[in-house]
């Protein structure tokens, strides 16, 4: 493994993917991530999001952490540290997954991937094996960081279905949302899984460090028709916002990263109330969301729509009055809505959607910041809606 | 309906005199204790310094007081032994080497932390506030704290917040110079805890221990064969139910709240109160099981430090023992070998590496012709790897310079992890857990389980894991109790 090379010299790790992504990567433009060089732009954001949006973009996600959790008690340990029951659960699926220290508050998001009763991987963005560790004392079920030991793609876009179907990934049309299996292609076994961060039709790719370079050309071998492009992780950030996903560390902080208390989340306060089942016997944190969900929340993440086209991006929220009610975490220009989106916090006297409140932009303009006033329009969080994300038999 | 209200796991002294208060109330109630004997630690103890006063008066006990000064030797390895005597909480000194003005120093010494000690006492009784509750009553008590601590005046408070997180190796050696003294000190210090003379925070466990027990060597004042015999009278008396050889198995919860407890043979009995007086740890872990706890919570729980370093010797001669230079009407003293701070550090440095070396340090009592001794730093090793006949060899090596009479029919010597085994205490701590800064007051068990309470509603602990600590005192029974008493109003 690329590990070993680690040195003063090269601090970062290389993927196994290195060698592909390094040849496309005309930009240079590299990203740290959990010890990782990763690409940030291969020429430029836009035209890999378009790629994303239109053909299908493959992105390099081999630094995200990954887990394996195995046992008797596999199970029961995740149920205890997740807010969602997965008691029916079934071999193949995945879950979305919130886990919460003892206030509510987030400490990480990620999947939870079921292979059998005993045996399951969860991956996430942030490093967990410590909370893991300390959650699951007292269960009987071992718990592995293979993050190394697994590269992985995304490959998201209207075209990754039609792709991996004439690469003969058999019946990958079938494969529904949140679900994973075995596939052949290239003449390389992998576990492909129907899910993604870009809220498009999309898949993700999971194979053997040794294999990583056949699944790479395999993606690309009919470019000739169709132009699918690598994509960075600016591009991937502008699909992610479109589809709503927040991101721990950009639009919260983790609980275990936060100096800060009050800079923490819990679920009613990102608007992921879906996201936890206060039936369940017990998980870490149901004490503390009973009473929040009891209270109501403070403040709420919630979807804004941007008058004029210039993104808000870390602005202040005012209400009508010009008082401070919020602020804004992420924000863009988004080329398929055409509408200026954000996404922020704002006081709980204005989560209705349809409330109107003021975002006081900063706007570069050569060297001066030009102040705008923009009205914004409290909507949805998932700006975009795509049928072909969830669609079976998949598009070909 | 079940058939108790209260359950108490533990026939412990905690138990016994939770048990005594509760059920001046009214509560039916049973103790289960897993061994044929009640007592729990205090069956390894070897003199009763501290059990409060306050707590014979309100169950209204008469324990037979000892009727004899009690002296303290700190024995000296040339037999030029210092000897002193704690009458009415003041110290003389009946032989010593040091000069004159060392002992005066000595003596200011300890008034200072007498002045310190009875600060801290204020608190002993009371139930901690509990952190960031938000309720007046809690921050009223912190504010009522504070103000005591303001009360001692300028000068003295400023000396006192100096001192609280200093080592006694330094207060020491900035104010004696005799290797005796300090050693004598230095052991009060550190004894039962997890410290040596130069680790910080052991004037404060000093401070501590004396505020509990109300003196600083706090001699023998009651026959302490007499405790628990009595306490189980009382408790009987009362009709509380006691069962012996009593394994509890696990505790039953059902919908965060607990219920009764399942024994060793898989009995079931139930109850609508549940206390503990396990040690924390030890209830959590193997009692309750982490099932119901929250992640942050397992983890302070985890962290809590409970390493003992106390091995009992206890030896039986053929006569009554002679200790050479000390007369015989002075052999009732509590004998202290610890001859200076290099040498009780240096045995505490090999401790921290769960190892010992062969030079520890020692304390004990005689009883006719049965010596007991706590010989420390003994450490609490994983899976218990100690040579049990050579400790056995090195124990008595160290006691022979000083008996002149020496001939012993039989030796028996349990190491810390005996004692865990034995007594269902985790890593054999004599405190439940370490004594320092960080595991006191309303941090005692820990943040989040103060106040004998626990997540789980009705159950609670009593044990020397919560506040004030450990030592046989029956405070945390008594304050226990009281919580309970409180919350069920
Ligand atoms: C070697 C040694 C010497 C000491 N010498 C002195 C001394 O000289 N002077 C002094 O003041 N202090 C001394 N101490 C400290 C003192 O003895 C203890 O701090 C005190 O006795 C603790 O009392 P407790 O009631 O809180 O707990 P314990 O005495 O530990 O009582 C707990 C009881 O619960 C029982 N139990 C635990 N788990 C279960 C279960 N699952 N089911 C049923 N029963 C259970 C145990 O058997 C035990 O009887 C000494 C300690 C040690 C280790």
């Amino acid at each position: 493994m690329s590990q070993t090379n680690i040195s003063y010299k090269q601090p970062l790790l290389e993927t196994p993917f290195h060698e592909k992504t390094r040849e496309k990567c005309y930009a240079h433009d590299w990203h740290k991530w959990a010890g990782y060089k990763v690409v940030k732009q291969y020429t430029s954001a836009e035209l890999e999001y378009t790629a994303i949006r239109n053909t299908a973009g493959v992105i390099d996600i081999t630094p995200m952490h990954k887990y394996s959790v195995q046992g008797k008690d596999a199970k029961k340990f995740i149920n205890k540290l997740i807010t969602r029951n997965i008691d029916n659960i079934q071999p193949n699926q995945v879950v979305y997954a919130l886990w919460c220290n003892e206030d509510g508050f987030l400490v990480d998001d990620g999947t939870v991937f079921c292979f059998d009763e005993n045996n399951f991987r969860i991956c996430s963005g942030e490093r967990n094996l410590n909370w893991f560790e300390d959650t699951a004392i007292g269960f009987d079920v071992t718990i592995e960081d293979i993050s190394h030991s697994i590269a992985a793609l995304a490959f998201q876009g209207p075209l990754s279905c039609k792709i991996l179907h004439m690469l003969n990934a058999n019946k990958i049309e079938n494969l529904k949302p949140f679900c994973f299996d075995q596939f052949t292609i290239n003449n390389q076994e992998i576990t492909i899984s129907r899910t993604g961060f870009s809220g498009d039709l999309g898949y993700e790719l999971w194979c053997d460090p040794s294999q990583a370079h056949e699944v790479w050309d395999a993606l690309f071998s009919f470019n000739k028709d169709y132009k699918i492009l690598a994509a960075g992780l600016d591009a991937l950030d502008m699909v992610r916002v479109e589809a709503g996903f927040i991101v721990v560390n950009a639009d919260l902080i983790a609980a275990e990263h936060a100096l800060r208390p009050n800079r923490m989340r819990t679920p009613y306060e990102l608007g992921l109330a879906w996201m936890v089942n206060l039936d369940k016997e017990f998980f870490t944190g149901k004490e503390a969301l009973i009473k929040q969900k009891n209270k109501g929340v403070e403040k709420k993440l919630i979807g804004l729509d941007v008058q004029g086209d210039k993104p808000a991006v870390g602005s202040v929220l005012y209400d009508g009055s010009k008082k401070e009610i919020g602020i804004v975490t992420t924000a863009m220009w988004s080329p398929t809505l055409k509408s200026n989106i954000a996404m922020g916090y704002v006081n709980k006297e204005f989560i209705k959607l349809g409330s109107k409140i003021l975002a006081e932009i900063y706007h570069p303009e050569e060297l001066e910041y030009r102040k705008i006033w923009a009205q914004c329009k409290v909507v949805k969080k998932q700006f975009l809606n795509l049928e072909r994300r969830n669609a079976v038999p998949a598009l070909i | 309906m079940s058939k108790y209200d209260v359950i108490i796991i533990g026939g412990g002294h905690n138990g016994l005199v939770c048990a005594s208060y509760l059920s001046k109330k009214g509560y039916k109630i049973l103790i289960l204790e897993k061994n044929e004997k009640l007592g729990g630690l205090v069956n390894c103890a070897s003199s009763l310094n501290g059990f409060s006063s306050k707590i014979l008066g309100d169950l209204n006990i008469k324990l037979p007081k000892l009727n004899y000064n009690s002296y303290i030797v700190a024995l000296h390895s040339e037999q030029q032994h210092t000897i002193l005597q704690e009458n009415n909480n003041k110290i003389n000194f009946i032989k010593s080497n040091a000069n004159e003005e060392n002992q005066k120093k000595f003596s200011s010494l300890i008034n200072k932390y007498k002045i310190y000690a009875s600060t801290l006492s204020n608190f002993m009784y009371e139930v901690p506030p509990r952190l960031k509750s938000g309720k007046s009553k809690d921050t009223w008590q912190l504010i009522n704290m504070g103000w005591k601590i303001r009360k001692l005046g300028k000068k003295n408070m400023r000396e006192f917040l100096r001192v609280i997180g200093l080592n006694i190796a330094d207060d020491l050696e900035d104010n004696l110079r005799d290797n005796t003294l300090m050693g004598l000190l230095s052991h009060e210090a550190i004894l039962g805890s997890n410290l040596g003379p130069r680790s910080p925070g052991s004037i404060l466990s000093l401070l501590y221990k004396q505020a509990i027990q109300n003196g600083l060597f706090a001699s023998e004042k009651y026959d302490f064969h007499q405790l628990i015999p009595s306490l189980e009278k009382n408790c009987l008396d009362q009709g509380v139910e006691i069962k012996n050889n009593a394994n509890v198995k696990k505790i039953i919860t059902t919908n965060n709240q607990a219920t009764g407890v399942i024994l060793d043979n898989e009995e079931k009995i139930e109850a609508g109160i549940i206390i503990s007086n396990a040690d924390p740890k030890t209830t959590y872990f193997d009692l309750l099981g982490t099932e119901p706890l929250d992640t942050d919570f397992i983890r302070r729980a985890k962290n809590i430090r409970t390493k003992g370093n106390i091995a009992k010797l206890t030896i039986t001669l053929k006569e009554n023992p002679l200790i050479i230079n000390i007369e015989k009407e002075k052999m009732n003293a509590k004998f202290i070998y610890a001859p200076d701070i290099n040498y009780i550090e240096r045995a505490f440095n090999a401790s921290k590496y769960n190892k010992y070396n062969e030079n520890l340090c020692f304390e004990f009592h005689h009883c006719v012709n049965v010596i007991v001794a706590n010989i420390y730093y003994v450490p609490y090793v994983k899976n218990n790897t100690h040579d049990k006949e050579k400790l056995i060899q090195h124990s008595i090596n160290l006691l022979k310079p000083f008996i002149s009479n020496l001939e012993i029919e039989n030796a028996e010597l349990i190491t810390p992890n005996e004692i865990e085994e034995t007594y269902n205490v985790m890593g054999g701590h004599w405190h439940h857990g370490d004594f320092e800064i960080d595991q006191m007051l309303m941090m005692r068990p820990f943040y989040g389980s103060a106040q004998y309470t626990t997540p789980i509603k009705n159950l609670y602990l009593c044990s020397a894991g919560t506040h004030p600590g450990g030592g046989i005192t029956g405070i945390n029974g008594r304050n226990a109790a009281k919580k309970i008493i409180r919350d069920k109003i």
